[in-house]
């Protein structure tokens, strides 16, 4: 007997698990509405320089799943949107959205006139603040939808108003005021994700004091193409060439006093980083040091073929001390090489953190009774009928994997809406 | 690579855990302890390889290794640690395994270490000084003696031969025991450091103890700065009690001794006690004993505070902590209540004294009391074989 097809399905969270999710309800048949806080959907993804263990870039795989979404008239996905208030019970729950000024409208063809005449810049986020945009900005190169937007934290609005005068297309509105949406929606998945952890808190290893210290996701932005540097990496302080990098793995993970649990994918995401050195600067020498190498099943192959790296070198110890010469801005790491015992001091001039994955409900807490583990992580059984989470929000998770979790929330939700 | 057989002692294992150590499992040698220890030397860096010797329950690596006392506890260790495996309680438990291992008798070791041995180990001292008093008839409160003033006079309560009588043999037991300890230490840590260095022994003794009185090692310590100051007004007011102690035997002996040369006594000398607090000899004890009541307090203070992270301690540490408190106290008190007249209470208090005095010298080589003999030993060994400079 075809199932009765009822009630819409929301997705809080346009990152690759949200947006697969949504996909995959949408694709047999049913309504779902997105939401994503961003701008532009693909969350981490789109900061991503290359996957691993393939070494190809993101943005095909983003590219179809946009056009997915394009094509689909069961998918409704709003973007600088955030969840205000969820009422009711499976089946019938009554949700309010909260829609941010975007102050651009669809009208929008990014032709980038505006850039040209905005006077005031903003710290670009995407970038890790490695950069600056105008207070008009396309968030990113691949940005979908591709539409410009403005950062009201910055903009003048009315005192300037140049790009007003300026858009030949009547785009720009900068009286666009937050507005309110309420829907009534049968079931929900929660693809909240994660982000870095924040390793100004790591007070032994120097991030935020020491400017050549970055963290993994701030190299993925140096080696990207729409990065701060142009995909060159170029260290911080100077914009010299790095010549020798190291890669101090559990940044934050395992440790009791930062994020007590393994990231999973951070051993993986260094030997990844090491290779984008390696093809850039085939005589740098790039030092990886380790707690425990993990990288399960067929991942091993990446991390045999480091090993056999010349140029690869992994050091069986905690890096517990980072110190910089002022001078050059050159940094000392400090660490016990357990397999020698010795208490070893290794000049670099760039310092990559393994900084792990902390999920976004931790600081963030979702307006509904949904049960979290005591790091923040929704659980997979929420406690509450027809809600699910997907994705990063469950487990620290390659983008694999919470595909995986993406498709099983959406037919969890979708069950939800037929078994009644 | 050539084989290596290893001898797991699963009992050291559980002793280790007993003694303060309970965290040990949690360890995942990770090594971020050796790098935030300031101490460690680059060359074989300690915690890091303690902890995996102490979970396999290597004893034989572990006890004959000065590393686990050139280690001053200063935690940083542990509140870096992501496991939270308190490397610096684990290696406090070691050491206190140390003391027990290496000293003589072992039994007595054995019966410090354990809390239902405590009441045993008081028994002792208060068994023996309530004989004397006994036997001297001073145990009747409504008869309490005094001197020829009419004083409370604790000289005339339990006269100074008797008091020598216990004492002088008590710290010749404990100068023997700690001679033994030592002896067989040095003997195991050169078994396994292999041949060492024949540099002038000396030259390294008194580099050792300036150190020692400079108290530099806990000028490196991070997370818990605050104990230099703690310890170094325990150690000095040890030292200054420790000359009062001889100024009181000459004050006590000398007018005899030099009568005995046909000298006329010193009219400084002033014989029995009790002394007036204007003589400088209490003015030198009193001193060390408020320096004490406040080294010893933030000893505690510092123990408190840190206690969720760095953990404070176990039975070992907490036994000899409240002795010293209490020989603090007690001595305190009983002056105060001597002045006041109030002789029961000051015999009564003067008698604890006694019996927490027994407990603090004679049971000073087995209690944590030795550490300051075994540390000092593992700093000259670790300087003689040019572990450290």
């Amino acid at each position: 007997m075809p199932a009765e097809k009822t009630g819409k399905i929301l997705v809080v969270g346009g990152g690759m698990s949200g947006i697969t999710a949504a996909l995959e309800a949408a694709e047999v048949g049913y309504e779902v509405i997105l939401i994503e806080k961003n701008p532009y959907l693909g969350g981490r993804v789109t900061q991503l320089n290359k996957y691993f263990p393939k070494l190809c870039p993101p943005n095909c795989g983003l590219e179809i799943n946009f056009r997915r979404i394009k094509n689909n008239p069961r998918i409704k996905f709003y973007t600088l949107a955030g969840l205000e208030k969820i009422s009711g019970s499976e089946g019938d729950f009554d949700v309010t959205i909260k829609l941010n000024p975007r102050c651009v409208n669809e009208n929008c063809t990014a032709c980038g006139a505006c850039l040209e005449v905005c006077p005031v810049e903003r710290p670009n986020d995407f970038n890790f603040g490695m950069d600056k945009t105008k207070a008009i900005y396309l968030p990113q190169d691949f940005a979908f939808p591709l539409r410009y937007v403005i950062d009201d934290k910055y903009c003048t609005k009315a005192e300037c108003a140049k790009c007003v005068e300026v858009c030949s297309y009547e785009a720009i509105d900068l009286n666009m005021q937050a507005q309110s949406l309420s829907l009534k929606v049968g079931s929900i998945v929660w693809a909240t994700g994660w982000t870095p952890y924040d390793a100004t808190k790591i007070d032994d290893l120097g991030f935020g004091k020491y400017q050549n210290v970055i963290i993994n996701m701030m190299m993925e932005r140096l080696a990207s193409q729409g990065g701060p540097t142009k995909g060159k990496i170029l260290r911080p302080s100077d914009g010299k060439e790095p010549s020798r990098i190291a890669f101090v793995q559990c940044a934050g993970s395992r440790d009791e006093n930062h994020l007590p649990y393994c990231s999973s994918v951070c051993c993986l995401a260094s030997i990844k980083q090491a290779t984008y050195i390696r093809e850039q600067y085939p005589d740098a020498e790039i030092l990886i040091f380790y707690i425990d190498i993990r990288t399960p099943a067929r991942a091993e192959r990446l991390y045999l073929r480091a090993q056999k790296d010349e140029k690869i070198k992994f050091i069986k110890g905690k890096v517990a001390k980072i110190e910089e010469d002022p001078s050059t801005k050159d940094l000392t790491v400090t660490a016990e090489d357990a397999l020698t015992l010795q208490k070893i001091h290794e000049k670099v001039n760039l310092v990559v953190l393994a900084a792990g994955m902390a999920p976004n409900t931790k600081e963030w807490k979702a307006p509904a009774e949904i049960s979290c583990d005591t790091d923040g992580f929704i659980l997979s059984n929420t406690g509450v009928a027809g809600m699910y989470a997907a994705g990063c929000a469950l487990k620290p998770i390659d983008v694999y994997s919470s595909v995986q979790t993406a498709t099983a929330a959406a037919l969890k939700t979708i069950q939800s809406l037929v078994r009644r | 690579m050539a084989e290596q057989v290893i001898s797991p002692d699963l009992g050291f294992v559980k002793d280790i855990i007993a003694g303060g150590g309970e965290s040990l499992k949690k360890c995942f040698q990770c090594a971020t302890c050796s790098v935030v220890c300031n101490l460690a030397p680059d060359d074989k860096p300690f915690p890091r390889k303690e902890m995996i010797y102490a979970q396999w329950g290597l004893k034989d690596k572990l006890l004959p290794n000065p590393d686990i006392w050139l280690c001053h506890q200063c935690s940083d260790c542990t509140v870096y640690c992501p496991r939270g495996a308190k490397p610096g309680e684990v290696l406090n438990a070691v050491r206190k395994l140390a003391i027990e291992h290496y000293s003589v008798p072992n039994f007595l070791a054995k019966a410090v270490g354990k809390k239902q041995h405590l009441a045993f180990l008081f028994a002792i001292p208060t068994v023996l000084f309530l004989l004397i008093l006994a036997s001297l008839g001073h145990l009747n409160p409504l008869n309490v003696p005094r001197n020829e003033a009419g004083q409370i006079s604790f000289a005339k309560f339990l006269p100074s031969l008797y008091i020598d009588g216990v004492f002088v043999p008590v710290a010749i037991f404990a100068v023997v025991c700690f001679a033994i300890g030592i002896s067989r230490y040095w003997k195991d840590m050169k078994r396994l450091a292999g041949p060492v260095n024949k540099g002038n022994i000396w030259s390294t003794i008194i580099a050792t103890i300036w150190e020692i009185l400079e108290h530099k090692r806990f000028e490196k310590c991070n997370v818990t700065k605050n104990r230099k100051i703690a310890h170094f007004l325990v150690f000095y007011s040890f030292i200054g009690l420790a000359i009062t102690t001889a100024w009181a035997v000459l004050y006590l002996y000398g007018p005899g001794i030099m009568k005995l040369f046909g000298a006329e006594p010193f009219s400084w000398m002033l014989g029995e006690s009790p002394y007036p607090l204007t003589d400088p000899l209490k003015w030198l004890a009193n001193a060390s004993a408020l320096v004490l009541l406040i080294g010893i307090s933030l000893v505690i203070r510092d123990r408190l505070k840190n206690k969720e992270k760095v953990g404070s301690g176990g039975y070992y540490d907490w036994l000899f902590i409240t002795i010293v408190f209490l020989v603090m106290a007690t001595g305190i008190l009983a002056q105060l209540f001597r002045l006041a007249d109030i002789a029961v209470l000051a015999y009564l208090i003067y008698f604890t004294h006694l019996v927490v005095v027994f407990f603090l010298f004679a049971y000073a080589p087995f209690s944590k009391m030795a550490h300051m003999v075994y540390r000092a030993t593992a700093m000259i060994f670790a300087k003689h074989i040019e572990r450290e400079s």
